[in-house]
């Protein structure tokens, strides 16, 4: 090997230089700043089965397709005119579902997402999708109720990639013990593949400083990118007991999307509030088929465990936590985040006025 | 590895070229065993073989902990091929070896200085050491074992480093739209595999790093300084190979004491005006030799017969001395405040407390390799001198993950025990205590519960205290207090790592003997 000479090196230095620059103009030019709202295009049209007025106006947010179900909706709501409300059930959708009996956690998916008017509703051919189920740490299988069902998970991606979803990843933040192993421990890695999705780590890289432009307590958070850009965000996750929240759920899943989660501790109600309303989840499915009523979120002991066979699914996930609390004797308004939800147009707890559609699954 | 001018095929050339083939082979194969020693690597008995085939570590570790581990026996391998073949470990096999040959100075081959033969008796003197050392239970010297320095550094400095650079660069071209598909598939590719998901930190990695430069920076002293002069694993094959079988041979009848193989020889040990004479106990059967005579006079070959003997051979004084520095080094150390009382943070990797760890680690660092959190990292001074680069948990880097076993899983010597998961999950290392003047609830009465919601055990051993405290102002404001039920923390540490409050509201220290 010749030697290098001082000469070709320095050469080799400045080519090195004047590529680097050059890939940051080239950054600076094509790519939007990260922290303005999402930068996927406003491309498809109007759902067929959703509401006929989906007030995008009033919703600068909604890009995505599946945003403009009732999820913006809701947003759009109480921004404008609170009396369009739930335009779902005028068409005869029900606002809710909830599935329970049988020993079979597909089935009460694939019939919870039917009710609800089918997985068309919410993903598009060609989206990309991801899903979010609760990994959060890499300690128990499934029975013990620490993390989502992994068939509640496989369910999902198979209905997604049967609606020409153009892929479907699922990932999660867990602050338990490493992520792969995390994914295998909790036996959704395994269903996931099975099913078609693809098992994604999240890496420190993509956290971005991202505006939340209606938030009423945080203005910006650190958040994941490829959540803020995805088509659609399906947000998976399990009941549980957890003592500062009381319970997370839907809500509180979000926190695996951000960094600097313990300073979300600080004001939580109000912060989930602010986070769900800028991830937007397009759809909700609180897995209950076992739920966790102490030692959580990390749970271990199955003497915590109490199974329930049941599935919630709904677009407005304030109205899911609602329903799930319920399974654990825990009013609303004993949940700041649901009625943080509520104020900042997030969704809905009123479950009185609202259509939910109990289906039975036979065992 | 007899090789002659007869053989029309292994020309000395092709000698050459088999030998570095063999040393990058070997290498890349400990760096490969090094990558898979990460935790859902491969299996733990191949990635610490390596450190197996070590005599000088498996022996020290034998004296010290008193106990056979069969699994050493892997070394016996080397002391073999070292009956037969002299120092070839060094020569071929040594991953340090080859690294120091790689980093040489292409253009000096002799040593800038007239060398002192006596120099070479250095690393006689620190092999008795260490293992008279090891007979007062004391294993601090193999930190200058050749594979534990490599190891060790691997995974506390070079690596860490790599995996930096590798982060910056993708962080910097990651805003290119372009090219964010080829990093996220770069990116699946490398992680978890070789790299960890999330950086990883150590303790003194510029120290480490700074040691290992220091001992490459030698060769362009002498090539292969560290070899010739210090390494007491060399040392320790040297004393074998007074016996090995093969051995380099002169043919006198073709030699013109030219001093071609003197010129050429990376350990000196052929010396000028000897009519190439060598001492088997410094030749690391790398046949530079061989291609450097003119006129083939060179020759490896069966040879029986003690090795002649050479002025800088440990002699009886040498030994002595070595035994008494020994002593008087084990008195010194058992005299430490660090004999006497722990340090309030010294906490070790699961069950290595009670198998008394200092006499049987051999600072490889496996552990730390294998450690995904970055929890176990190299002691400074916690456990005394004595326990230098021995692995001690730091959970302000890391948390022992509760569902992780691999430190003693990949540990080549079981200082840290092999436990099972369902053992080491109700293992103490340590005990948490709440420092009620930073605790974010405690000192400033608001709540958190970071550490509760952290806790890993089925029962949590933190515990939530909601009470009406009254304020620096006065009012009286409810709060969830923490607090600790110190029968069931297992110390391991994730509240500690995961407290939002910068100067730590709660903290694990060493397990002490309760006088209850």
């Amino acid at each position: 090997m010749t030697n290098l000479s001082r000469r070709v090196f320095l050469r080799q230095m400045v080519a090195v230089g004047f590529s680097a620059s050059g890939a940051l103009l080239l950054a600076a030019c094509n790519q939007p700043e990260q922290t303005s709202v999402p930068i996927k295009p406003t491309a498809a049209p109007q759902p067929t089965t959703a509401p006929s007025q989906p007030a995008r106006a009033t919703a600068p947010q909604a890009t995505a397709t599946a945003q403009s179900t009732a999820v913006s909706q809701a947003k759009a709501a109480t921004a404008a005119a609170p009396t369009a409300q739930s335009t779902a059930s005028s068409t005869g959708v029900p606002d809710m579902v909830v599935a329970h009996g049988g020993d079979k956690p597909e089935e009460l998916v694939n019939r919870a997402i039917q009710a609800l008017g089918g997985i068309e509703r919410f993903v598009k051919p060609g989206n990309d999708v991801i899903i979010k189920p609760n990994i959060c740490v890499a300690y128990h299988t499934y029975e013990y109720a620490a993390t989502t069902n992994p068939w509640v998970v496989a369910a999902l991606v198979k209905l997604c990639l049967g609606a020409g979803a153009k892929r479907v990843r699922v990932m999660d933040n867990p602050f338990g013990g490493t992520a792969d192993q995390a994914y295998a421990i909790s036996g959704i890695s395994e269903q996931v593949k099975a099913a078609g999705g693809v098992m994604e780590l999240m890496t420190n890289r993509k956290f971005m400083k991202t505006d939340i432009p209606l938030g009423v307590d945080i203005k910006s958070w650190m958040i994941y990118d490829e959540i803020i850009n995805a088509d659609v965000i399906i947000n998976v996750p399990i009941a549980k007991h957890h003592s500062l929240a009381r319970l997370t759920m839907g809500m509180k899943n979000m926190m695996g999307t951000v960094i600097n989660r313990e300073s979300i501790h600080g004001r939580m109600g109000q912060r989930l509030a602010d986070l769900t309303g800028r991830i937007k989840p397009a759809l909700t499915v609180v897995d209950a088929v076992r739920i966790l009523m102490a030692n959580g979120p990390t749970g271990g002991n199955l003497g915590d465990v109490k199974k329930m066979d049941m599935v919630i699914a709904s677009p407005d996930v304030v109205a899911t936590d609602t329903y799930a609390a319920s399974l654990f004797g825990i009013k609303p308004e004993q949940l700041d985040y649901i009625g943080a939800g509520v104020k900042s147009g997030i969704g809905r707890s009123d479950l009185a006025n609202m259509k939910i559609e109990d289906i039975t699954v036979a065992g | 590895m007899a090789a002659n001018k007869s053989n029309p095929f292994m020309t000395p050339k092709r000698w050459k070229a088999a030998r570095k083939l063999v040393q990058y082979a070997a290498l890349l194969g400990f760096i490969a065993l090094f990558l898979a020693s990460r935790r859902g690597g491969w299996a733990t008995e191949l990635v610490n073989a390596p450190l197996r085939l070590d005599p000088l570590g498996m022996l020290a570790n034998l004296i010290a902990s008193r106990a056979l581990l069969t699994g050493s026996a892997l070394a016996l391998i080397i002391l073999a091929l070292t009956v037969v073949f002299g120092r070839a470990w060094c020569g071929w096999l040594c991953p340090l070896g080859t690294v120091l040959d790689i980093a040489s100075p292409q253009r000096k081959i002799q040593p800038i200085f007239k060398e002192p033969a006596r120099l070479r008796s250095v690393k006689y003197g620190l092999l008795f050491t260490t293992l008279v050392a090891a007979v007062f239970t004391n294993l601090t010297l193999l930190v200058f074992d050749p594979l534990t320095i490599l190891l060790r550094t691997l995974t506390v400095a070079i690596w860490p480093a790599i995996d930096r650079i590798i982060s910056a660069g993708e962080s910097a071209l990651y805003p290119v739209a372009l090219l964010q598909d080829p990093i996220d598939a770069f990116d699946k590719l490398v992680r978890p595999a070789l790299l960890p998901e999330s950086p990883l930190y150590y303790r003194d990695a510029a120290l480490f790093a700074a040691f290992f430069v220091g001992l490459i920076a030698l060769n362009w002293i002498a090539p292969r300084f560290w070899c010739r002069y210090l390494c007491p694993l060399g040392g320790l094959l040297g004393l074998v190979s007074k016996i090995s079988l093969v051995r380099r041979v002169v043919v006198a009848s073709e030699c013109t004491g030219c001093d071609a193989c003197a010129r050429m020889c990376p350990t000196g040990t052929i010396q000028f005006g000897k009519n190439g004479a060598s001492d088997p106990s410094e030749c690391t059967m790398c046949l530079e030799c061989l291609r450097a005579c003119p006129r083939g006079g060179e020759t490896f070959k069966p040879v029986i017969a003690l090795a002649k003997l050479q002025p800088y051979d440990p002699t009886r004084r040498q030994v002595l001395a070595s035994i008494g520095a020994a002593a008087v080094g084990a008195g010194i150390l058992n005299s430490e405040m660090a004999a006497r009382r722990d340090d309030p943070y010294l906490v070790r990797p699961p069950g290595a407390r009670e198998n008394n760890l200092g006499s049987k680690c051999i600072r490889c660092g496996e552990c730390m390799r294998a450690c995904p959190t970055g929890a176990l990292q190299p002691a400074l001074f916690e456990a005394g001198l004595e326990g230098v680069w021995t692995p001690i948990v730091l959970p302000r880097l890391g948390y022992c993950d509760y569902s992780c076993n691999a430190c003693g899983q990949v540990c080549p010597v079981q200082a840290i025990p092999p436990l099972n998961l369902d053992d080491k999950r109700v293992t103490p290392i340590g005990k948490a205590y709440i420092d009620t003047t930073r605790c974010i609830a405690w000192a400033d009465h608001r709540d958190c519960i970071v550490c509760e919601e952290m806790c890993p055990l089925p029962e949590k051993a933190i515990k939530l205290d909601e009470t009406q405290v009254r304020n620096a102002d006065g009012e009286m404001v409810t709060v969830k207090l923490p607090m600790v039920n110190r029968d069931r923390c297992i110390g391991c540490g994730i509240c500690q790592y995961k407290c939002p409050q910068s100067q730590m509201g709660i903290r694990v220290f060493t397990l002490g003997a309760s006088p209850f």
